[in-house]
């Protein structure tokens, strides 16, 4: 009784499939690979997905991916100042590694090496169906990098990974693997130039018992679509902390796909988008909480301005075993337009007994009661409307424990609230 | 063993066989021959003696039907439903419009009786007893139910058709009217023509648009302006014949300044083959207007082994279309293998009101789905959620709910609390709540908690000398106070009861 | 220096009448006690004062040093010199306490139109004035009055008041939730404000605070209205009859 109608494709789904097309040949990869790329292509085949998918729900990148640029031979990106001074600077420039020293205890190979030799095959694989992001990415990066931190190494420098785009195509994948007991911090820059499709794969396993503090920090131009992605598990005893930070972006979809696979992790995830423009902001997590006693912590803060469109899906999963779970997430967001919009979508799925979960979601205004202590003091409104946002945002920035980062990101903050605020 | 251990294990063994409202009545009924087609719908209509339009209202639903999907979103998962083995149409065959309760087949007033509603209360639809009198006729046994205790209007639907509704003279002499749909669709055409639809369109949704085309009777209540109606409506309903579809259609308004307070309450026997049930209701509160509508659902929820049991799948909308208009649902689901549920409020008028406070307790191998959407459109517009869900034995309990505030809606609020609670180690607790702003005056604020009885809650109500299964039963209870006292008196009781029963082994 | 005249407010959301009809004139160098029961508009009065947007004023005046404030938003009445201890004062996560006296007190020297306060000089008014009132320096990195005892909150709220150096200055029962040498060390900071250009009014439920903060004038708001007017005796009389007496009086 159905019926079943052939839709079809967009321009940006053409464009894209044509990319894949004309980019097989050239990619690094052995034939492990091209069968993993043409698994990949084939789900791309499929169309691009639409809100109707659910983990895509506030995402119709069917209808926002409106074009696609065609890859550009002569762009040439160029390396920026690393976010923390001092860091050691990695380049992917438009999607090809660039060679740079790296800390004691950290070994860098090129990712294209590891592709045309078939050992980071497995990588390529999309979690399921509706991975887009993985799977773009899979049929269209050809190099990256691979950082192993040996067990026990205490790395003091900062690593950045430091993805720049001129415009085009810039696809670039990430593994990092911190052994037993490793403690790293490592900055994944997002940035570019010009209009352009960028997507980028993150692959971060966290051994037993180490410490990994990892900071996304996109700021793409106005015209660039992100496609980011992070999939981590994280070991028994270990600890990580996700910074994730959007400032930029015509059209930004971030997944943070997390399995806290070993007992006694912990796990804390802070974010922030600042929103402004036209910009489309989708910050998409899923956190298994797959191993007994995890602990996890989320806050996502938004700052909404001009006609952005913003949303935060979280899905926090306790497996049946996964007893003395403790997770709480947050999500606030200040709608500072009437233009503009935000959609939360919080989930508990939760399947053992013993655990203490919850979720809490705000939308607001600035606080009445705030804003009017403040003026008693004295603050004109529009100054005291700015210290109160800033200290919504800045407030989860500050739980950082690494005061360098904490103060360049409140640099970005400001800088931010100077052009937008 | 420690306590809360303990009770897993029960909870474990729980006998859901032992459904309190699993029996058969054995009347002679009058059934269509099973299956789905334009000829089924015509003579749906015809046994209804409809005017044309109405057939035409359905035909053009069942034709939009059939462009349709089975929506697939929900956490629910069952085999594919054969919408040709059903019986779209049944009704006990004495049944021919009753003018009294003399004239009902006694096997339906037995059945009645067992589940408690007082139809043969003669002496009131005599006018002999007025409010607040004890029944003279009933017995003691049945004391607690709510429909002795007087003023409650009922409307029963039994399989397909309305068989009897009491305290029409009454409720007529303040001019408001309560009959069955079918009823209405005959004697006040021009009320159904303006509203039916209006809120739930037949293209809205896949069951919607079913139920658009097969519904066969349900209950329409219309209170005019100025009017508060005098007492509680209720109806019951009940899903008798085997492999039958029961898609009841309500629809209520509630004029200018009118306030109704309406109840619905659900049984069906217990038997191995799934039975569909997909309601719809709408509700349509003009300026000033006040509804209430509470439903205890205690569908067959199947048996230990998840054999049976009803398919629910409603869909109920109120659409607050006046000013300064309130409505309010409040529900108490413990029944149903699958239920699939959300009453939802649409804030239209400036400063409108919506409220949604459910108890959702599933056990056994239920599925339930369930949650509310409140649609932010007119200014001023609030909203309020309390859900709280209680799972069981190997079920899984799903809120979904969606708080959304469109661009005009200045100064929208909303505040959601959903709580979970879970019995035992082999049950799932969901929740998934959608939270959309486009205004920046909207004021949004949600929370969600999942915990299981607290030892140390448990410990200390036993320290102080009540038995265990007590002492669940309490914390429990304290657990969905918030939501009892949002039902009308009478029905909190028998809801606390329910509660209580539904997690026999655990709560006793 | 305050002028108020046959003062009418309400609750700008339900249209409550909470004061109805204040007179009050308070003179520069005075420190005037306002007192009364429960419910009888003090709060209310402080925070019509302050220019609270929760409340319409329907009738009446407001003059400061001879000008309607009506007219002024918050910010600017604190510019102006009138400054308000809150009963309650907010706790605002994420603004530290230092960034938030920084900006208030630069902000405020930006609209009287003097220089902005250099970092070292801010620092060192803000070191003496916490000195003075056994305030920990601590305290201020701390976002303002997040996590700040009852008593911790008020002495930050009359740092503030030494800090920006008002004309006016409003205490809403400061005296609430202090224990005496608490209550001892905020009322010497108040009384070290004392001084001829200035004036104070001090709005309490309890007679106790007024043995350290001694008034000229005591003030009895009953049923929004000043009910009756006196010198500091009148405190006392209060303490001992209560309002009751005081009530019977005026009818």
């Amino acid at each position: 009784m159905n019926i079943q109608t052939q839709i079809r494709r967009t321009a940006a789904e053409e464009a894209l499939l044509e990319a894949c097309a004309v980019r097989a040949d050239g990619l690094p990869g052995d034939a492990r690979v091209r069968e993993k790329r043409a698994r990949a292509v084939e789900l791309l085949k499929r169309g691009l997905p639409n809100r109707k998918v659910e983990i895509w729900h506030y995402t119709d990148l069917r209808r926002l991916l409106s074009a696609v640029p065609a890859f550009d031979p002569t762009a040439h990106a160029t390396p920026r100042e690393p976010l923390l001074a001092g860091a050691a600077v990695l380049p992917v420039l438009n999607g090809v590694a660039g060679k740079a020293p790296v800390p004691a205890g950290v070994t860098a190979t090129s990712l294209a090496e590891r592709l045309a030799d078939g050992s980071e095959a497995a990588l390529l694989e999309p979690a399921d169906a509706h991975d887009t992001v993985a799977a773009v990415n899979a049929a269209l990066a050809g190099d990256g990098l691979a950082l192993d931190i040996a067990a026990g190494a205490v790395v003091e420098q900062p690593i950045e990974l430091q993805n720049v785009h001129a415009g085009g195509q810039a696809h670039t994948r990430f593994a990092v693997r911190a052994g037993a007991g490793a403690r790293a911090t490592i900055v994944e820059r997002q940035t570019g130039e010009g209009q352009a499709l960028v997507s980028s794969v993150s692959h971060l396993e966290v051994g037993e018992g180490a410490d990994v503090a990892w900071l996304i920090v996109q700021e793409q131009p106005a015209e660039t679509t992100h496609l980011g992605q992070i999939n981590v598990r994280i070991g028994k005893d270990a600890k990580l902390t996700l910074f994730v930070m959007n400032t930029g972006g015509k059209l930004v979809r971030q997944e943070l796909r997390l399995v806290a696979e070993g007992e006694g992790s912990k796990f804390r995830l802070r974010g922030v988008n600042l929103l402004s423009g036209e910009t489309h902001c989708d910050v998409t997590m899923v956190l298994d909480h797959a191993a007994p006693a995890t602990v996890s912590t989320e806050i996502i803060r938004n700052v909404v301005t001009g006609r952005a469109e913003g949303a935060f899906q979280g899905q926090i999963r306790v497996a049946r075993d996964a007893q003395k779970t403790d997770a709480k997430m947050a999500c606030n967001t200040l709608l500072l337009s009437d233009e503009g919009s935000f959609s939360a979508k919080p989930e508990l799925e939760i399947f053992a007994d013993d655990v203490a979960c919850g979720h809490g979601a705000t939308v607001t205004e600035i606080e009445g009661d705030h804003l009017f202590y403040l003026m008693a003091r004295g603050i004109p409104e529009k100054t005291a409307r700015g210290l109160l946002v800033k200290a919504f945002v800045a407030e989860v920035i500050e739980e950082l424990e690494h005061e360098p980062a904490i103060e360049a990101l409140e640099a970005r903050l400001d800088a931010w609230f100077a052009e937008h605020g | 063993m420690p306590a809360v251990q303990e009770t897993i294990e029960q909870v474990r063994k729980i006998d859901v066989d032992q459904y309190k409202y699993g029996f058969e009545t054995l009347i002679e009924s009058d059934k269509a021959p099973k299956g789905l087609n334009e000829d089924i719908i015509r003579l749906i209509s015809a046994k209804k003696g409809e005017p044309e339009w109405m057939l035409e209202w359905r035909l053009n639903a069942y034709r939009r039907w059939l462009t349709m999907d089975e929506p697939t979103w929900a956490r629910v998962s069952y085999p594919k439903i054969d919408f040709q083995d059903i019986h779209y149409y049944a009704a006990p065959k004495s049944q021919s419009g009753p003018k009294s309760l003399d004239e009902v087949d006694p096997e339906l007033l037995r059945t009645y009786e067992k589940l408690g509603i007082p139809l043969k209360e003669q002496e009131i639809l005599a006018g002999v007893r007025t409010a607040g009198e004890p029944s003279t006729v009933d017995g003691a046994g049945e004391g607690d139910n709510i429909y002795q205790s007087g003023r409650v209007a009922v409307d029963a639907v039994f399989d397909s058709v309305s068989v009897v509704t009491t305290f029409k003279k009454e409720l007529a002499k303040a001019g408001v009217i309560f009959c069955s749909i079918s009823e209405a669709i005959r004697e006040h055409p021009e009320l159904v023509r303006k509203y039916l639809g209006s809120v739930v369109p037949p293209t809205d949704n896949f069951y919607a648009t079913l139920n658009s085309a097969v519904f066969t009777d349900g209950s329409f209540v219309f209170v005019p302006r100025g009017v508060r109606c005098p007492m509680e409506l209720s109806t019951y309903f009940r899903i008798n014949e085997k492999n039958t579809g029961q898609f009841e259609r309500t629809l209520i308004i509630a004029e200018e300044g009118a306030y109704v307070s309406y109840l619905e309450g659900c049984t069906a026997p217990q038997r191995d083959e799934n039975q569909l049930h997909a309601a719809v209701v709408e509700l349509i509160a003009l300026d000033d207007a006040e509804i209430k509508y509470s439903t205890v659902q205690n569908w067959y929820p199947g048996d230990t082994e998840g054999r049976g049991g009803i398919y629910n799948f409603v869909t109920k909308r109120g659409d607050c279309r006046g000013r300064n208009s309130k409505i309010s649902w409040t529900q108490v689901e413990t029944g149903s293998a699958i239920t699939w549920k959300y009453p939802s409020c649409l804030l239209r008028g400036d400063n409108s009101r919506g409220e949604f406070y459910s108890i959702a307790v599933s056990n056994g191998h239920q599925q339930i789905d369930s949650g509310t959407k409140m649609i932010h459109l007119g200014k001023n517009t609030s909203s309020r959620i309390i859900s709280k869900g209680i799972s069981a034995g190997k079920s899984n309990n799903t809120y979904r709910g969606q708080v959304s505030a469109h661009r005009k809606a200045t100064n929208a609020r909303n505040f959601t609390q959903c709580d979970s609670l879970l019995i035992g180690n082999e049950c799932g607790a969901h929740t998934v709540p959608y939270i959309e702003a486009k205004n920046a005056t909207a004021k949004f604020e949600h929370e969600a908690t999942t915990s299981k009885i607290s030892e140390d809650q448990l410990f200390y109500v036993m320290q102080r000398g009540i038995p265990e299964e007590e002492a669940i039963a309490l914390i429990v209870n304290g657990f969905v106070k918030d939501v009892i006292q949002e039902l009308p008196m009478e029905f909190a009781v028998e809801a606390q009861k329910l509660i209580g029963i539904s997690l026999e082994g655990s709560v006793g | 220096m305050l002028e108020i005249k046959n003062l009418h407010a309400r609750i700008a959301e339900d249209g409550t009448e909470i004061l109805r009809g204040v007179n009050l004139t308070v003179k520069a160098g005075e420190v005037a006690a306002i007192m009364g029961p429960n419910g009888s508009g003090k709060s209310t009065l402080s925070y019509v004062l302050a220019g609270r947007e929760d409340y319409e004023v329907t009738e009446g005046d407001i003059l400061f040093n001879g000008g309607s404030i009506l007219e002024m938003d918050p910010a600017e009445r604190a510019a102006a010199g009138l400054f308000l201890a809150f009963q309650y004062p907010m706790e605002i996560p994420g603004v530290a306490t230092m960034e938030f006296l920084k900006v208030a007190i630069n902000a405020q020297r930006k609209a009287r139109g003097q220089e902005e306060l250099k970092i070292p000089e801010l620092m060192k008014r803000v070191r003496e004035a916490a000195q003075s009132l056994e305030m920990d320096m601590g305290m201020l990195k701390r976002p303002l009055n997040v996590g700040f005892s009852g008593g911790e909150k008020k002495r930050a709220e009359i740092l503030q008041m030494k800090l920006l150096e008002p004309r006016l200055c409003v205490l809403d029962e400061t005296d609430s939730g202090l224990d005496i040498d608490a209550l001892k060390v905020v009322a010497d900071g108040v009384n070290a404000l004392r001084s001829p250009d200035r004036a104070i009014v001090v709005i309490t439920h309890y007679q106790r605070l007024l043995n350290y903060i001694v008034p000229d004038s005591v003030h009895v708001l009953y049923k929004g209205r000043v009910a009756k007017s006196g010198e500091k005796d009148l405190a006392l009389e209060l303490e001992k009859n209560g309002y009751a007496g005081l009530v019977g009086e005026a009818a």
